[in-house]
């Protein structure tokens, strides 16, 4: 094989470029696939290790009321003989510097088999938190952030007010473990202000029969310890987080199919670049089979060449990776940060089973790309010449065939996603199927352009070459456009999701933040449903605000036929009815205020609905205070503030039959029009200075401003995969425009020996990587809106349960218009600049 | 002929093409000198055949008469302006109002038809120049284009693309196309090479004849002797030296 290897070879000499643009292509799509894969397996692991920490191996939990529950019931267990129980006192702190991190009070001598592998609990200076009260255990890495030693005081503000402890460190083993801060039941119940109280106790529970047990000495523990059973759940541990494990996995999902996009985009470039690197050298191959290579062997030698671009592409890819990985665990990780309370992770640690998992994606890639032309020319070889046109002309066969095929992937697609079969896995489908139809049929819809535009065209010879020429080579300019398309089809789809989810959760702000002030506690944005501020400051924030109304809102989380479930109580304002945004009412809506102040109706919020499959009249079955009441969804409302949805009910509605808990989530005051805001803040901050616990004012606009904040966060990963899809484009389209010039290097040297200036060969080239950059353009508009719809109204929807109103970005579309564009010529200027200095001697040169 | 063309102006005394102890090397081979010093003299309307051995440097010749490549060293005058002082684009101005090129293997562009094919030798001159309005101009230019074919005999023939038509067609479209906006010069390298005889007799012919009716001075590579006797002169080429005869 050696001398054939070597005349195949040679050819990464002569056109180097061509070939490194084969090998970008693999290195992208390893690298986009890998960072995408490495970015979700840490977040995963650090919301696992969060989660872990906090939950340890406990099978199940009991849960209580949101105040807690006695600590007598855990007394009781014990003694009942049920050993494998923990208990845990938890909640959300802050440090003197302002950081919020999480409290975890535990028994050091009941943790052993829950959380010692997570964190070290159960270790040596565990003991200690017990023998010196008023300890914390901090994170090790703390220390070293710090620069503290052990034992020294640090004050902690939280729910309990504001204590000075004294810090243990930790030696030797153990990793970090974020935010969580360990501490002993005691001194946690102290801090966190839950005298006497529990919040949960885990269990490890083997079979449903030791379940069963459990349920009833929980039962007789109940009775014992005086806590209404009622109250008390046992839930299975992992059911908790279900629905923040959602959200995450949601978010996951959408990364893994915009890396998938790239993925698509660049074997659009690997195969390009391959098809092409084959054909050029189509006379070479027939020269070997003439001269008695086997079509094997010309075959083995062709794939040889892929699989090593592969190989080599593929390690490339994974350097590659493992840096944008980098970049995108950042982002991961603070969007985890943003919803839920730690997340420890900023590192990448690649798996070296990762690793080899992208090795197919890269050599696949480039066999797969490799093997069709290879075959082909293997088949056809025959005598030169005739080479290319004939390879044209079954490229355009080929096209009609795949036009067929598409035309098939489009209705197939539309059937997955309108017969919604398979839920959000099958949405995601059924999209794929949907862009495959459109990217497989969009070379035909671009033959049948070009040849449009070359009619009208006619009388202007040098458009009508340019134009036919990216027909007669729609196999490399097809492809290429469609590249194009996909990349700017998907950026708009993105911008119109994105931007419709904004738009929504703006102005869904708007209507919910009612109130001109808002008084709510100290507390990291994801304890703050946590913490509570006295109901009794509802007098003095009224007089001193000077506001003329008051609402309180309290998260709480309680048990209900539906499972765990997040309560919003509320004691709205008079006029709240007017600006909730209601997208469903049970019976007129006049009537809504009564049947809600009667006390057995709920509203539910859009994604709850969803995701409990509840529309407005259905019945709820919730614990609240005094026992289980069935209530009537009177009404589903919409509502961005958590994925997995949350019940609103009116706070006499709650406590009819029993006392509620303590205190109340925040308070939302409306000024009449003669107090400044400003001065009412001041008059407030002023009172609230004197107050423990520790409260902040904040005007909507802050609170706005926040949220929003958070959004950008959350979606900003999505930007960097655009601009990575786009540059994907770009080099497709590059690398297309390049083998389309080679291949015509002699009709252009042709043109200039008949006095094309090299000027009008820029203006060729120009024109054609214009017209590919226009075609896609007006392909991906429409392609790009009806991504966007699908992704709002199906996947979202899927996903999220969130409806949201559909917004057409026209400055953004107008943006990915104009970057398409710029893009397409951007990627002509190199080529250009070739063909117009191209040597035109060996261009014409005739062989006698 | 059109009144701007430099030939035009240019006393009919004057040589159509100049070349004057013209070297030349190939960038890629830069040791091998490819012509060594030729000297070369076209009068207008004056016929010249080239013969030599495969390799030794006639196309090369012909390209660098074109102004297809810059000269090495010595000179070349195409209508009586030195090729050397100008760059690309200035040399292409120049050849497409003074020369006209047929090739071996034809060149006809495959994407336009035969008709556009020589439409487009006019448009990349300007031509014509004193007719208003782009229709006009195209309607103009559709005109001539086939007066052009059928002065070559394919009558009928301009809306086929070059892959419908068979060697010899081809060929005269080319011719046509070459002769289409009266250049003084007309460069043809081996344009029977590809024909077989009895075609390539009648392209040979039919070269001949318009060459004559344009008025137009011809320079002709060939490496058959027959073909050159029917010319005005014959120089040889042999070890990048041009000798007469
Ligand atoms: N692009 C090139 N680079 C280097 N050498 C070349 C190139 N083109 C032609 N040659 C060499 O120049 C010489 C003359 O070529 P050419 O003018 O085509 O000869 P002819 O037309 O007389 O057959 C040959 O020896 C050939 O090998
Ligand atoms: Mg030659």
């Amino acid at each position: 094989m050696g001398l054939i290897w070597r005349a195949w070879m040679r050819d990464w000499r002569r056109r180097p470029l061509q070939r490194v643009l084969t090998l970008l292509g693999v290195v992208i799509a390893v690298a986009v696939v890998l960072a995408v894969d490495l970015a979700n397996q840490s977040a995963q692991r650090a919301f696992d290790r969060s989660m872990e920490t906090v939950a340890g191996t406990a099978t199940h939990q009991v849960l209580g009321p949101p105040e807690g529950f006695a600590e007598a019931l855990y007394a009781e267990l014990r003694s009942a003989g049920q050993r494998e129980t923990a208990p845990v006192v938890e909640g959300a702190a802050r440090l003197e510097d302002g950081r919020s991190i999480y409290l975890l009070g535990v028994d050091p001598f009941a943790e052993g088999p829950f959380r010692g592998a997570a964190s070290d609990i159960g270790a040596a200076p565990v003991q200690r938190l017990l023998t010196e009260p008023g300890t914390v255990l901090p994170p090790r890495q703390w220390f070293a952030e710090q620069d503290a030693a052990d034992g020294d005081r640090i004050e902690l503000q939280a729910a309990g007010g504001r204590h000075a402890v004294r810090v243990l460190e930790a030696d030797g083993a153990g990793e970090d473990d974020g935010r969580v801060w360990v501490t002993d039941i005691a001194t946690a119940q102290v801090l966190l202000g839950r005298d006497g109280r529990l919040d949960r106790i885990d269990l490890r529970l083997e079979d449903a029969e030791a379940q069963r047990a459990m349920e009833r000495a929980l039962e007789q523990a109940a009775g014992t310890a005086g806590v209404n059973p009622e109250e008390l759940e046992i839930v299975e541990s992992g059911a908790r987080d279900q629905a923040s494990r959602e959200l995450a996995r949601a978010f996951r999902i959408n990364l893994t199919a915009m890396s998938l996009l790239a993925l698509l985009i660049a074997a659009f470039l690997v195969y390009n670049t391959q098809t092409f690197a084959v054909l050029r050298r189509r006379e070479l191959l027939s020269s070997l089979r003439l001269l008695g290579a086997g079509r094997g062997r010309v075959v083995a030698v062709v794939l040889l060449e892929a699989a090593l671009v592969g190989l080599i592409g593929t390690l490339l890819g994974a350097l590659a990776g493992i840096a944008l990985a980098q970049a995108l665990v950042a982002q991961v990780a603070q969007t985890v940060t943003d919803h839920f309370f730690a997340a420890a992770v900023t590192q990448v640690t690649p798996r070296p089973l990762a690793l080899l998992a992208v090795l197919p994606v890269g050599v696949g890639v480039a066999l797969l790309a490799a093997l069709a032309p290879a075959l082909e020319a293997a088949r056809h070889a025959g005598p030169s010449g005739q080479g290319a046109g004939a390879g044209e002309a079954r490229a355009r066969r080929r096209a009609n065939r795949l036009a067929v095929t598409s035309l098939g992937l489009l209705v197939a697609g539309a059937g997955v996603l309108v017969t919604g079969v398979a839920g959000l896995p099958g949405a995601f489908f059924g999209l794929f199927l949907l862009i495959a139809g459109f990217v497989l049929l969009l070379p035909r819809v671009l033959g049948w352009t070009l040849r449009g535009l070359a009619a009208l065209s006619a009388g202007r010879s040098l458009p009508r070459i340019g134009l036919r020429s990216l027909e007669r080579s729609l196999s490399r300019s097809g492809p290429a456009a469609s590249a194009l398309t996909l990349a700017l089809a998907a950026t708009i789809a993105v911008s119109v999701m994105v931007g419709s989810f904004r738009g929504s959760v703006e102005q869904w702000l708007g209507q919910a933040l009612t109130s001109d002030l808002y008084v709510t506690p100290v507390a990291p944005a994801a304890a703050r449903d946590a913490a509570r501020l006295p109901q009794d400051w509802a007098g003095p924030l009224l007089s001193e605000s000077g506001a003329d109304s008051l609402s309180t809102g309290t998260t709480v989380e309680t048990g209900s036929d539906a499972g765990r479930v997040e309560l919003f109580v509320v004691r709205p304002h008079p006029d709240w009815l007017e600006h909730l945004p209601l997208l469903e009412v049970d019976g007129p809506r006049d009537g809504l205020a009564d049947r809600m102040a009667a006390g057995d109706a709920v509203l539910v919020t859009e994604p709850f609905a969803a995701h409990h499959d509840l529309q407005a009249g259905d019945d709820l079955e919730l614990a609240v205070p005094g026992g289980r009441r069935t209530f009537t969804v009177a009404g589903v409302y919409r509502d961005y503030a958590t994925p997995q949805g949350r019940v609103m009910i009116p706070h006499g509605a709650y406590a009819r039959d029993g006392p509620a808990p303590e205190g109340v989530g925040s308070f939302g005051l409306v000024l009449p029009p003669d107090v400044d805001p400003e001065a009412a803040v001041e008059r407030l901050e002023a009172w609230l200075a004197q107050r423990d616990p520790a409260a902040i004012v904040t005007r909507p606009a802050e609170l706005e401003q926040e949220s929003m904040a958070i959004f950008d966060r959350t979606f900003a990963v999505t930007h960097l995969l655009r601009i990575i899809t786009l540059v994907v484009a770009f080099i497709a389209i590059l690398g297309a425009l390049m083998a389309l010039q080679m291949e015509r290097a002699r009709e252009f040297a042709t043109l200039r020996s008949l006095g094309l200036e090299p000027r009008g060969v820029h203006g060729l080239v120009l024109l054609q990587g214009g017209v590919l950059g226009l075609f896609a353009v007006l392909a991906a508009i429409p392609a790009g809106l009806g991504m966007g719809w699908i992704l709002i109204e199906v996947i979202n929807r899927q996903a999220f349960g969130w409806g949201m109103d559909l917004r057409w970005p026209g400055r953004e579309v107008a943006g990915t218009v104009a970057v398409g564009l710029v893009a397409a010529l951007l990627a002509s200027l190199w080529p250009a600049w070739r063909m117009a200095r191209m040597r035109l001697l060996p261009a014409l040169r005739e062989v006698t | 002929m059109s009144s701007s063309s430099p030939a035009a102006v240019a006393p009919s005394q004057d040589p159509v093409l100049d070349v004057a102890a013209l070297t030349f090397a190939y960038p890629g081979a830069p040791e091998t000198a490819v012509l060594r010093g030729v000297n070369l003299t076209l009068a207008p309307g004056e016929r010249v055949a080239i013969v030599g051995e495969s390799g030794s440097g006639k196309s090369t010749l012909l390209h660098l008469a074109a102004g297809l490549e810059r000269p090495g060293g010595g000179e070349v005058r195409l209508a009586g302006t030195s090729l050397g002082g100008l760059d690309e684009a200035g040399r292409t101005r120049l050849r497409r109002r003074v020369a006209g090129i047929v090739f071996q293997s034809f060149h006809l562009i495959p994407t336009l038809d035969a008709r556009e094919n020589v439409m487009l030798a006019l448009e990349l001159a300007g031509l014509p120049d004193d007719v208003a309005g782009r229709r006009a101009r195209v309607a103009e230019r559709r005109r001539r284009a086939d007066a052009a074919l059928a002065a070559v005999g394919l009558e009928g023939l301009g809306g086929r693309l070059p892959e419908a038509l068979s060697g010899g067609e081809q060929q005269r479209v080319a011719i046509a196309r070459a002769l289409v906006h009266q250049p003084a010069l007309i460069l043809a390298d081996e344009p029977t090479g590809n024909l077989d005889s009895v075609t390539g007799e009648s392209v040979f012919s039919l070269l001949l004849e318009q060459v004559a009716t344009h008025d137009s001075a011809l320079l002709l590579v060939t490496h058959s002797a027959e073909l050159a006797g029917r010319l005005d002169r014959i120089h040889t080429m042999h070890d990048g030296l041009l000798r007469e005869g």
